[in-house]
């Protein structure tokens, strides 16, 4: 992900503990396992029928100067690919606009389908759809998608984005773990070639195809992120380009100032019959940057002017949680939204120091998880987790019965003391000592004296080392400078558990804090990143999370929440699950 | 005097350039490591390493330096390969966080802080000398209670606290006025003071207490004095006594005070910008901090340095003019 922009202090406390997540999460009811599969059918479904309007400016309201990235190989925070893929980017394929489970289900957007596998889901081809253009009316076809996957392997100018082109993309990698392709930028030390084979371009340029390194059941959920999306190489400047990028969509830029606004207005270019997706209501997008965070819930609650047709990006201030949501004021009962965030905050317990499992298990057991919660601000914060995957990533949830009998004995959430006492004692090996790394803000700080004095009880020494909040996984990614017990947050990349279990525990994943060297694990994990049938892989992550749970890994905090509200004339206004964000691109003026 | 005001100017350079060089090594003694701030979700040392190199923070800190210097009057090349940009002199940096040259930014937030200031100067700068000079008029009487009671009000509140007061009551409670939302003057003269007027009366009303007090007892203590009683003696007018004799004497210690608060200002109102959302030098500044991103950081201290040297060469320029006591030599 990227860390999300700062609001106050409260939101850095977040952003450091919750940082590296992306898109999405999904639906609080659990039961839809339809509609995932690869190869279910795809029609023009997509269009919603909601009674919107068209017409009228959607205002929203933002605390951070700047949108971070506008540009698609760079953009990876969920609310904000949530807005630039409702609004003036187009992808192969795009999450519904929907509340609940539906909502983390994908239609068709650039492409005519969902895409098509080959048997062992190593290669998958999709068509783009006649009259999709750029902004300036130009067709886009397969070539300008390849060439804005290719920009994500100039990994010295196309920085923060992700980088599952490279991960997944059937191209070899050179002695220090880099790809033998450098990009669009490099014209010499750079096998293009390779990359020419990774990606291949029909004829009629119309069918894209992607060579895969490894199967992959759910690369169509993958496409949803911006990175695979289309660039003109004519208007790419390296840099340059997230201050300018070309729309796809029907909304372009018509005014960008950081620090104060941005103006979409409609792109004339764009052809309504080539989009199913985007119902295009509005007839203006106004972003309003920079504006003080207690004065945006003010805004809001006040519910006056132009502010009936304002929303924003980020959730409300802890300060005005009791007045929307305390008492249950009619005034705020149509127009706001308490629900899951895409993250799990949870700790981990680095197995490379602390090897023996009875000791991981007993300091999951000896946390006071009720105080953690009421430290990071209740109900509101989130609720008691138990596991690494949410209820909202639907398919893939299950309850891990890691509170229960997982450990031999019931764990309330104030821990159980006797039995951390007893994994101790029956461990054969005194308790070592542990190191708990965090970032500091003066909730974590709280917390860890929490965590200090929960494991006490039990007998577990523990010390206590803050870190420079923004430097915070820059030094615990370090395994020479990482500890035993670790503060950390994830959430999903795109709405399947492939992008939590394999990254948080996988010999390869990019976040695995836990140092999980365990062969068995990983070549289940292998296994299930290669199902094809969503449904039994499905129930392979929902294992896969209990057995890490019982390897105590890590302990789960916390399944994180957020709360919006917004202005009395928004219409299509719900928790989106996809993007745990508002539903930019389905958003209508109320008139 | 111009022999005077060349050295003051050399000197202020050497200051400012004196000042950079500990931005440089301040910024580099921080604990906070920029390229480890760029750290997405593929973090790991490898990518910050890639990210240290591509920020330019690989170099030893006296070829960072040099760069800098060197940038502002021949320019600098950035990126690799064909994506390469240049930065045309003066070329004051690049911000990577935000994507977008220094010198450019630094140019389109100052004059909203230029506003700013001089606006809030004049409006705590005149009522506060002139509610001065009354309470020291009325001393002993209620007229002076009240007039320093409700300064010290004033200055009591944080600006933070008045601004947020104002901008919940008269813009979101009330609607008097719109949402602030900076323009220039010369685009939109109204919405432009509809904008700047509760910054302005912010800033003012912190400020103004201070010279209110300042100017009271000035004038107080100079009123004692024999010369002022010639003046009375002579029967001259009261408002002439005060205006040439009381007040010309007492104002030495209020221009230095206005200067330096104003060149203060100049740096940055930070918190007033913040509330208003006004795209000034000060807010520019604290995302510059929060982001750890040294080309903007530079530019702003360079910014505020350059205000103060500034200010302290108008206000020794004022003495003289003020107090003929003063030679300038």
């Amino acid at each position: 992900m990227k860390r999300k922009s700062k609001r106050g202090l409260g939101l850095v406390a977040i952003a450091a503990s919750g940082a590296l997540v992306l898109a999405g999460c999904s639906s609080d009811s659990g039961d839809s396992a339809a509609t995932d599969g690869a190869t279910s059918s795809a029609t023009d479904e997509a269009a919603v029928e909601d009674g919107g309007k068209t017409g009228g400016t959607v205002n929203i309201l933002l605390q951070s100067d700047q949108i971070l990235h506008l540009d698609p190989q760079r953009n990876y925070t969920g609310v904000d690919l949530a807005f630039m893929t409702g609004y003036m980017q187009r992808t192969l394929t795009a999450y519904k606009f929907a509340e609940g489970a539906e909502g983390v289900t994908i239609v068709p957007d650039m492409a005519t389908d969902l895409g098509t596998p080959n048997a062992d889901a190593t290669s998958w081809a999709f068509t783009i759809r006649d009259g999709v253009t750029f902004e300036d009316g130009t067709a886009v076809g397969c070539a300008d998608v390849k060439y804005g996957v290719s920009r994500t392997f100039a990994q010295d100018v196309i920085t923060d984005g992700p980088t599952y082109a490279i991960s997944l993309l059937d191209i070899a990698s050179t002695e220090d773990g880099s790809s033998v392709y450098k990009g669009p930028y490099l014209t010499e030390g750079n096998d293009v070639a390779a990359f020419d084979q990774a990606i291949t371009c029909s004829e009629d340029n119309k069918t894209i195809t992607f060579n895969l390194k490894r199967p992959a059941g759910d690369f169509n959920y993958t496409v949803t992120l911006t990175a695979f999306s289309p660039v003109p190489a004519a208007a790419d400047t390296g840099e340059g380009y997230d201050n300018a990028p070309v729309s796809s969509g029907p909304y372009k830029i018509s005014e960008y100032t950081k620090g104060q606004r941005m103006v979409l207005v409609r792109n004339e270019a764009w052809n309504p019959d080539s989009d199913d997706y985007r119902p295009a209501y509005p007839d203006e997008v106004v972003v309003q940057f920079s504006l003080d965070p207690s004065a945006i819930d003010q805004r809001l609650i006040a519910d006056a002017g132009d502010d009936q047709t304002a929303v924003t990006m980020a959730g409300l201030t802890p300060e005005s949680l009791a007045t929307v949501f305390a008492g249950g004021d009619p005034r705020f009962a149509e127009r706001s939204v308490d629900g899951f965030d895409p993250y799990v905050r949870y700790y981990t317990i680095n197995s490379a120091k602390v090897p023996n499992k009875m000791h991981r298990q007993a300091i999951v057991v000896a946390l006071n998880r009720a105080e953690l919660l009421t430290i990071a601000g209740g109900d509101f914060a989130g609720t008691q987790g138990d596991g690494v995957i949410k209820p909202n990533l639907a398919t893939d949830y299950a309850e891990s019965g890691m509170w229960t009998d997982l450990f031999g004995g019931e764990v309330p959430d104030a821990g159980n003391v006797e039995l951390a006492k007893q994994l101790i004692a029956d461990s054969g090996e005194p308790m070592p000592l542990i190191t708990f790394d965090y970032p500091q803000t003066p909730t974590n700080d709280k917390a860890a004296a929490s965590v200090q004095a929960s494991l006490a009880a039990a007998g577990i020494e523990v010390k206590l080392n803050p870190i420079e909040a923004g430097q915070y996984y820059g030094v615990v990614l370090d395994p020479e400078q990482q500890n035993e017990l670790n503060s950390a947050g994830w959430g999903p990349d795109w709405q399947n558990a492939s992008t939590v279990i394999p990254e948080l525990f996988g010999a390869n994943g990019g976040f695995n804090l836990s140092r999980v060297d365990d062969a068995e694990f990983e070549a289940l994990v292998q296994t299930a990143l290669g199902t094809v049938d969503r449904t039994a892989q499905a129930d392979q992550w929902k294992e896969l999370n209990k057995y890490a749970m019982e390897q105590a890994w890590a302990v789960p905090t916390r399944f994180g929440k957020i709360q919006y509200l917004w202005g009395s004339k928004v219409g299509n206004a719900f928790l989106w699950d996809a993007y745990g964000s508002l539903p930019f691109g389905d958003l209508y003026v109320m008139q | 005097m111009t022999a005077y005001v060349i050295r003051r100017i050399l000197t202020g350079v050497v200051i400012l350039i004196l000042l950079s060089m500990v931005v440089f090594l301040v910024f580099n003694a921080l604990p906070a490591d920029p390229a480890a701030l760029t750290c997405g979700k593929s973090c790991n040392p490898q990518v910050i390493e890639a990210n240290r190199i591509r920020l330019g923070l690989d170099q030893p800190l006296y070829i960072q330096y040099w760069e800098f210097v060197r940038a502002i009057f021949v320019g600098r090349t950035y990126g690799s390969g064909t994506a390469t940009f240049q930065c045309n002199a003066p070329c004051l940096g690049y911000s990577f966080r935000k994507g977008e040259e220094v010198t450019p930014l630094i140019l389109k937030a100052l004059p909203v802080t230029l506003w700013l200031s001089f606006g809030a100067f004049l409006l705590w700068l005149i009522p506060g000398v002139l509610l001065g000079i009354y309470a020291s008029r009325r001393r002993g009487r209620w007229q002076e209670r009240s007039v320093l009671g409700a300064a010290l009000v004033g200055y009591s509140f944080p600006s933070f606290f008045i601004g947020l007061l104002l901008l919940f009551f008269v813009v979101i409670r009330w609607q008097w006025l719109p949402y602030p939302n900076y323009v220039s003057p010369f685009e939109d003269p109204v919405q432009f003071l509809q904008t700047m007027v509760l910054p302005w009366i912010t800033l003012a009303l912190v400020y103004m207490a201070f010279y209110i007090r300042l100017t009271r007892n000035q004038l107080l203590e100079t009123y004692s004095e024999d010369y002022i009683r010639t003046a009375r003696a002579k029967g001259l007018k009261e408002g002439t006594v005060i205006r040439k004799h009381a007040l010309r004497a007492g104002l030495t210690p209020i221009v230095t005070a206005a200067g330096l608060d104003l060149a203060g200002l100049l740096g940055g109102a930070i918190i007033t910008e913040s509330i208003f959302s006004l795209p000034g030098v000060g807010r520019l500044a604290v995302e510059a901090v929060v982001d750890a991103d040294l080309a903007i950081i530079t530019a702003t201290v360079l910014i505020a340095g350059t205000f103060i040297v500034i200010a302290n060469i108008v206000v020794d320029l004022l003495y003289a003019v003020i107090d003929p006591r003063v030679r300038l030599s």
